[in-house]
């Protein structure tokens, strides 16, 4: 057992954990975070993506031993309950999900994604949307409704920082 | 003031999903979310080898393994297993044993189950469950399994061949006399999987004291699960719940009724203990279901001005080890032997269809269920019998399809009205650029361009009689919904389908708000567990939205009438006249005498001295619907444009455009997403998903890293275009749509393959090495 | 899909990392990305009894001295993307990083993790080959220098010794008349590829006067092509026509049979591939020039 801190949505805490417990596993049942989805536990369809120290993070490739000291994101710190961050909205109003399973992981990867577009003040092609959600596997939506709720959300970001 | 008072339509609007918020928020709860004091996890030792006697199954490594488990084998569970029988005199009696006896038929079929404290231990002593198997002859091929020579999978087996079986109507002989062509040819389809981001799970737990035994799966069909389990068990299925937590997705693969939903309670009663199983990724690869494994030989018989006159066709399915439940063995052969004649006009058919036994995971269903393999073999021999004739494929379709409605086909299924010219019509105008396009790279060697489209018919929301004439364990397929008023004026709508995605909280909420005149925020739609839900077959075959959708309002507009009815009283007018609308109750035409819907729940459920006399107190209604004979007939043309780079066999997508028609729209959202979502499931099977087994029967592609799905990168918009045609036979006029958008594209893409090299394309997947030694055929045959 | 029971050992320092390698020998194993050795432990085909993660240990700069760049073993593949270094001297291995899996995955991977796990057609192994790369690996007893094309032993399998670990890569810098291209196969973007080919070029006066081919798909690792890359030598920028070559060098190769690609396709989509690569290396370099 190793003995690691982290800090998981705005809580440090202090826990004991086997070396092999994978971070998903801890966040899900140390943290009660069920947000973190298991698609494949093998890396390749992105549904436990988290931030670790801000940044994309397969929870399924990564030993919660490893986070000592680190913060982490899950899905349920984006937009509380009620799910009101705006790229959640637009996933809402795109229809950008089905059953919902894949969808903590897209959130995830593509909250960076639309933040660096809207820091380079840049409207990816679809070319570029597609290839940002390239290592999430939706089995519902066809994506569609994915990539157009990555552009709604730019778009309104631009509009807004035009305006300022 | 007047006001404009427009009565509020919910239904076609589009309304944002309400499941949204707890999905997009992280706080759904999925099966593996289910987390119960003392619970123990399982984890199965599975088949290691595809066709074995299991000699003997050793536990001695796990007496000291330094933590508690415990053990079960196919000697601890009896004779319980999953029966799935057809009552033909032709079909074979087989059953899956929960857990293999004496004998394992497939690689991943379910040997031991091991329980333990903690997941991760569970599967460190799975490991530990050494298994001696001798080996014995494996079946792996469609030949192998007709080979009479073979021995049978099954004791007292004659063949390999669960079933073989015909339908027929008209006179097949007559067309193929009065024929001036003949084409015959033979199509097969990939094994697939339909893998739902979240696999499969279940949880039990038994309570001693109220002898209720509480099951959550992520299942598709509540409340088939309950009956199953119950006589399986022998309990008293009123002590029984089944509950579908938020589901992950199904696409038909979560709508059986597997050996561990069984296993699982039954594990739960003996040990005296919470047990939960959560399946992983590869498990669910090898284990849970295939699909569309077909093999489809056909004969038409055409007329000299290019009119299908008949036809006849062999269909093979290699359907693994064993028969599901309900669908069975048979399901995916007959399904493509009865939706074969297609949008199209002719009387004489004639098929044989047969479901063959081999060393291989079970087929059950998948998202179109034998009909994407049936289409892509008749709208395949479209195009090649146009080809041969000279035809323009879209007018010898246009020639050919069924234009006057009711339409009673060879097999005596009666179509409701459709638009199968129109679509056709339609996709004509929209692809002519692309036509030309592909006529013009004709010239280009390297880099051509081919167009394709596919044509069909779903049959959707069939009635009981079509299951009655299949003689599946399934006797019929009607879906109940209940609907209650609270005494706030809000509604309370039960129903029997599973939401796993198709946006049945939020359809179900608008169906019911136009019915009582109030908000769909206001409708609370409960589903998926059969406490609180009326028996139902849950969701699958394109029913939620026909049938479930028409329950709902039959249940609703039940309730109304008894508002209306208070209100009349309470307004002194006639209640026929009064109109439910903006959450109030008024005459027609006269919205200022008007009260408050809210009030007439309150008066129907609290206040009841001030109901009419003799009116029976309560605002609830309930419905089962069941479907229409024949079913309700959705259609659609998809359309495919491919680039194909002959030199290194890379086949861009560059359109995909589909026309459908699925009757009245209830939500244009949803049903956009849901054709979207099925079509590029379609182009997986066209281009990459394939399920392979090599010689000795072990799977090869038990990763994602080698089970291949479409990525965003890989798929283009998918272009939608909606006619309605609204059914007369279902109460809203919806046809069902879930499952037509994963019909088409095989066949759509595989023409445009056949069209950008100039050559018949008889298999799929079309991947990158397929594509590339076509083109080398393509040349090869130009040069002769 | 859970791993089996390991040791976890962060190391703070290189030494600490090699005496901890050398301890545990086969048993032991560093931890980079995670990115292949977690799906493996998850599949349980991989179970080292101790895992010694060195992401701690600094090792992911890109540096320029004595005409050699080197990249740290644990400079993640999106790092190139932005860093002038490698984007003006080597456009072969910015095509091939542009290849490698998703945003995630390039995000968290190593070049260190990617050539000791020598998946037979990833694209780092091919272009560390293509550059002429050495590969620095450490010891609890010192260092050694292996140049790529001597590295790889076959699938999943190199020349690194049990307590070794690689520290870093160093790629000669091309001289200023040079180009090159990577092209790769796969059946969807990022996966691993069925085939690839990269192509270096140095040239004077419209002419290649040294060229590099580099391939994957057509055996157990990639490979260089000598005798063709003797074969460009003269070849005309402006008119890249190597058919006969390239064919002359597909001929030679046995490419794996197997259900994801023939032989035969394998072997014309390296030919073809090369072409490719040569094409685009040659119109770089007429457009540089
Ligand atoms: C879905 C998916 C798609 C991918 N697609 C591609 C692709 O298209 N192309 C591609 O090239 N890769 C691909 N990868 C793999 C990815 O590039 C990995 O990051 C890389 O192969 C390994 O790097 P790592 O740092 O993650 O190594 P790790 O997973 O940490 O380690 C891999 C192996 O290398 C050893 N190791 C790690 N560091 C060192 C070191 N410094 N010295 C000695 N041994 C070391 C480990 O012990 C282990 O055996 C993909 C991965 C995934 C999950
Ligand atoms: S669960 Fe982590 S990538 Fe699939
Ligand atoms: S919404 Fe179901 S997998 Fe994406």
């Amino acid at each position: 057992m190793i003995e690691i801190t982290l800090e998981v949505n705005g809580e440090t805490r202090r826990l004991s954990v086997e070396s092999r417990r994978l971070l998903a596993d801890v966040l899900r049942q140390e943290f009660n975070l069920s947000g973190v989805h298991i698609g494949c536990a093998h890396g390749a369809c992105g549904c436990c993506t988290v931030h670790l120290d801000g940044k994309p993070r397969l929870s399924c490739l990564t030993f919660a031993a490893q986070c000592d000291g680190k913060s982490v994101r899950t899905v349920e710190s984006v937009g509380g309950v009620g799910a009101d961050h705006p790229l959640q909205k637009a996933f809402r109003s795109e229809h950008g999900l089905q059953c919902g399973y894949c969808t903590p992981g897209f959130i995830m990867t593509l909250i960076p994604f639309v933040e660096e577009m809207t820091a380079e003040r840049r409207m990816p092609d679809e070319e570029e949307i597609r290839e940002a959600m390239s290592g999430n596997i939706c089995r519902c939506t066809g994506y569609q409704g994915i990539v157009e709720a990555v552009r709604k959300v730019i778009g309104e970001n631009l509009e807004e920082g035009a305006q300022a | 003031m007047t006001q404009q008072m427009d009565r509020p339509k919910h239904i076609g609007a589009r309304i944002q999903r309400f499941e949204d918020t707890r999905l997009l928020a992280g706080t759904a709860r999925y099966i593996d979310d289910i987390r119960l004091p003392n619970m123990l996890h399982l984890r199965f030792v599975r088949a290691q080898m595809a066709h074995a006697k299991v000699l003997e199954i050793d536990t001695e490594a796990l007496e000291d393994i330094g933590f508690p488990t415990q053990v079960f084998t196919g000697a601890d569970i009896g004779d319980l297993s999953i029966k799935a029988h057809q009552d033909y005199p032709e079909m074979q009696y087989s059953e899956q044993p929960l857990l293999a006896r004496e004998r394992v038929r497939f690689v991943g079929e379910a040997v031991a189950a091991v329980l333990a404290d903690d997941a991760y231990q569970a599967e460190d002593a799975a490991e530990m469950v050494f298994v001696d198997y001798e080996p014995l002859q494996v079946v792996t091929t469609m030949d192998q399994a007709r080979d009479p020579e073979v021995p049978g999978l099954f004791d007292g087996w004659r063949t390999n061949i669960f079933v073989e079986r015909q339908m027929k109507g008209g006179d097949i002989a007559q067309a193929k006399a009065e024929a001036a062509h003949v084409i015959k040819r033979t199509y097969t389809t990939q094994r697939q999987a339909g893998v739902p981001m979240e696999g499969r799970g279940v949880a039990a737990e038994y309570d001693p004291a109220s002898r209720m035994l509480t099951v959550w799966s992520s299942t598709q069909i509540p409340h088939l699960v309950r009956t199953y389990i119950a006589e399986e068990l022998g309990l008293p299925e009123s002590r029984l719940r089944v509950v579908a937590p938020d589901v992950g997705g199904g696409f038909g693969v979560k709508g059986q009724v597997f050996p561990e939903e069984v296993l699982v309670p039954w594990l739960a009663m003996k040990t005296g203990r919470p047990v939960k199983w959560v399946e992983d990724r590869r498990e669910h690869l090898t284990s849970s279901i295939h699909a569309r494994d077909h093999s489809h030989t056909l004969e038409a018989y055409v007329s000299e001005d290019g009119r299908l006159l008949g036809l006849k066709a062999d269909i093979s399915v290699d359907v693994g080890a064993y028969s599901t439940f309900p669908f069975t063995a048979a399901g995916d052969p007959g399904m493509a032997a009865k939706v074969m004649p297609g949008p199209y006009d002719f009387q004489h058919y004639e098929a044989t269809f047969r479901a063959l036994a081999t060393n291989k995971c079970p087929i059950g269903t998948y998202r179109g269920v034998g009909r994407p393999s049936a289409v892509f073999a008749q709208e395949r021999l479209m195009d090649d019998i146009a080809n041969e004739l000279g035809l323009d494929p879209i007018e010898f379709r246009l020639k050919n399809v069924v234009r006057d409605f009711p339409y009673t086909n060879a097999l005596g299924f009666t179509y409701d009205p459709g638009s199968y010219a129109e679509t056709l019509e339609k996709m004509r105008d929209l692809l002519a650029e692309d036509r030309a396009a592909a006529e013009a790279s004709s010239n280009d060697p390297d880099k051509r361009i081919g167009v394709g489209l596919a044509c069909f018919v779903e049959q959707t929301a069939h009635g009981t009689p079509d299951f009655t004439r299949r003689r599946v364990p399934i006797e019929t397929g009607y879906i109940a919904a209940r609907v209650e008023m609270t005494p706030d004026g809000q509604a309370l709508v039960d129903i029997g389908l599973q939401n796993h995605g198709q946006g049945h909280e939020t359809v179900m909420a608008q169906v019911a708000a136009d019915a009582l005149g109030i908000d769909p925020k206001d409708v609370h739609v409960r589903h998926g567990d059969t406490l609180t839900t009326p028996y139902s077959v849950g969701t699958w075959g394109s029913r939620g939205g026909a049938l479930g959708g028409g329950a709902v309002h039959v249940a609703a507009g039940r309730i109304a009438d008894k508002l209306k009815a208070i209100a009349g009283h309470l307004l002194q007018s006639d209640p026929q006249k009064i109109v439910l609308q903006n959450g109030i109750a008024h005459p027609e035409g006269q919205p200022d005498r008007h009260v408050a819907v809210a009030k007439l729940a309150r008066t129907a459920l609290r206040n009841v001295d001030q109901l009419p006399a003799g009116m029976e107190p309560g605002l609830e209604a309930q419905y089962s619907l069941d479907g229409p004979n024949d079913g309700t007939y959705s259609n659609a043309v998809h359309a495919a444009v491919v680039e194909i780079d002959t030199k290194t066999g890379k086949m861009q997508l560059k359109r995909f455009v589909v026309v459908e028609d699925c009757g009245t729209i209830l939500n244009p959202l949803i049903v956009d997403g849901q054709v979207r979502g099925g079509v590029v499931q379609g182009i997986g099977s066209a281009m990459l998903e394939h399920f392979i087994y090599d010689e000795d029967g072990q799977p090869l592609t038990v990763t994602f890293a080698d089970y291949l799905m479409p990525l965003a990168t890989e798929i283009p918009e998918i272009e939608l275009h909606h006619i309605e045609t609204p059914t007369p036979l279902t109460p809203l006029g919806a046809k069902g749509l879930g499952e037509g958008g994963a019909i088409g594209p095989a066949a759509a893409i595989a023409n445009a393959v056949a069209d950008a090299l100039g050559i018949e394309v008889t298999k799929t997947p079309l991947n990158a090495n397929a594509l590339w030694h076509l083109a080398r055929q393509a040349e090869k045959n130009r040069a002769e | 899909m859970r791993p089996s029971e390991f040791e976890y050992h962060k190391a703070d320092s290189l030494e600490q990392a090699l005496a901890l390698l050398q301890e545990f020998g086969d048993e032991g194993r560093p931890i980079a990305g995670g990115q292949s050795l977690v799906p493996m432990m998850n599949l349980r085909l991989a179970r080292p009894a101790h895992l010694v993660d060195i992401n701690g240990l600094g090792l992911d700069t890109i540096e320029k001295k004595d005409g050699v760049i080197r990249i740290g073993a644990l400079v993640r593949h999106e790092r190139y993307l932005a860093e002038p270094l490698i984007i003006d001297n080597f456009p072969a291995f910015i095509d091939g990083v542009r290849a490698i899996g998703h945003p995630t995955i390039r995000r968290n991977g190593t070049i260190g993790g990617s050539l000791a796990h020598a998946d037979p057609t990833a694209e780092l192994p091919l272009l560390c080959m293509l550059h002429d790369g050495e590969i620095i690996a450490a010891s609890a007893g010192g260092e050694r220098r292996l140049p790529a094309t001597r590295f790889f032993e076959g699938a999943y399998m190199t020349v690194l010794e049990a307590g070794e670990m690689i520290v870093a890569v160093e790629l000669p810098v091309p001289p200023a008349s040079s180009s090159g291209a990577f092209v790769e196969m796969a059946e969807r973007r990022g996966d691993f590829a069925i085939a690839a080919c990269g192509v270096t070029l140095e040239h004077a006066r419209g002419r290649v006067t040294r060229a590099a081919v580099a391939c994957s798909g057509a055996g157990q690792t990639a490979m260089r092509a000598p005798q063709l890359e003797e074969a460009l030598e003269g070849l005309e920028l402006a008119h890249p026509d190597a058919a006969a070559a390239i064919a002359a060098f597909t001929e030679t190769l046995n490419p794996p049979d197997d259900h994801s690609a023939s032989a035969d396709y394998r072997r014309a989509l390296v030919g073809q591939l090369t072409e490719q690569a040569l094409a685009t290396a040659c119109s770089r370099a007429m457009e540089a020039s």
